[in-house]
């Protein structure tokens, strides 16, 4: 079992740029015709917060499947 | 270190892919058929594919020492006319014998249609009158667990269908047990953006363990790379898994699923 603390300093650059990134990508979205609102409203982006709010947690050892699940269709299956 | 990309789509791709793959030690391939970039206008045009296939890529990696098999179908994201959809399926049966073809793939869903699923049904079918290998398409992006609850579902409920001769493909951390709980193989795609990283597929060879699981390219029509399958083996080796690991899950466990075939030449175990 790798150490947790070797496995964060492989991994936080990548982390810290991707972090950047999304960021960088709300705010271009905030800039252009109509940002606030879809910010606030567009359905992805009301997933998107749901993902966000998960990835903060703690408590969680599974969150890329329980991203997955965010980001799933969960309408029925056909007749 | 020997490794097989047992998922790419080499119609899509350049010579020079061919030679990368050589220089890095591909030294087998199987190509699923499926989309060519363009939806087709005829029965004809897929007539036409399946003979690139079977005769046209083999001999473009043989060129680069690589031994390249194929698997023949109309794909998901062409079945929704169901018309045309049967006249390609006709055309299959009588190419079922031939030396590189392993068997019927990669069929499935795309946006987990109604017509999608007839088309599925009916290639399942015969699939299971001439015993054939399966190799299965799972939908992408936010399609993909419906899609493939949906697929393994028939499956399951097929009694002809032994789940260890079917590939679940492109699985991902939400749809992987589905696969695996049920008895089928699963594969993992990687991809440079958009789909499973390397790094992601690694986390996933580590949780679920490495029996009954290929990793491939898929190297389609897409921002896709050959070198997927070779970034994610040296991931593997980086963290800490021996060469005889990675040999296993990069040459041994295709040769497995593949060698069902009674086609495919290449046998699990040490390559170097």
């Amino acid at each position: 079992m790798p150490d947790a603390r070797n496995v964060l300093d492989h991994q936080y650059l990548e982390m810290r740029w991707r972090a950047l990134s999304l960021a960088a990508d709300l705010d271009r979205i905030q800039r252009a015709e109509g940002g606030d609102t879809v910010l606030q409203d567009d359905q992805r982006m009301v997933k998107l917060r749901r993902v966000f709010e998960l990835l903060i947690s703690t408590d969680s050892h599974d969150r890329a499947e329980q991203v997955q699940h965010i980001l799933s269709d969960q309408t029925p299956w056909p007749e | 270190m020997k490794f097989i990309d047992p998922h790419i789509h080499c119609v899509s791709r350049t010579t020079d892919d061919y030679l990368f793959m050589a220089r890095a030690g591909v030294v087998a391939v199987s190509e699923p058929a499926f989309w060519a970039g363009y939806d087709r206008s005829s029965a004809a045009s897929f007539g036409d594919y399946f003979r690139h296939l079977l005769d046209i890529e083999p001999k473009r990696a043989a060129k680069y020492g690589i031994d390249h098999y194929s698997w023949l179908c109309i794909n998901a994201k062409e079945a929704e006319n169901v018309a045309l959809s049967r006249e390609v399926i006709k055309l299959i049966p009588p190419l079922l014998d031939h030396p590189r073809v392993l068997g019927v793939g990669e069929i499935g869903l795309n946006k987990n249609t109604r017509n999608e699923i007839t088309v599925f049904e009916e290639q399942v079918e015969i699939a299971a009158k001439y015993n054939q290998l399966i190799l299965i398409h799972t939908p992408h992006l936010e399609d993909k667990h419906k899609g493939t609850a949906i697929i393994t579902s028939i499956l399951k409920n097929d009694q002809r269908i032994k789940p260890e001769r079917v590939l679940i493909d492109h699985c991902e951390e939400h749809t992987i047990r589905m696969a695996r709980e049920n008895g089928f193989w699963a594969g993992l795609t990687i991809y440079p953006v958009t789909k499973v990283t390397p790094t992601r597929g690694c986390d996933i060879l580590e949780q679920f363990g490495t029996q009954m699981i290929c990793v491939n390219s898929a190297s389609d029509w897409g921002e896709s790379s050959p070198s997927m399958l070779i970034d994610t083996a040296l991931e593997y080796r980086r963290r800490g898994h021996s060469e005889a690991e990675v040999e296993e899950v990069f040459y041994s466990n295709p040769c497995r699923f593949f060698g069902q075939s009674g086609k495919w030449k290449l046998k699990p175990g040490k390559t170097s």
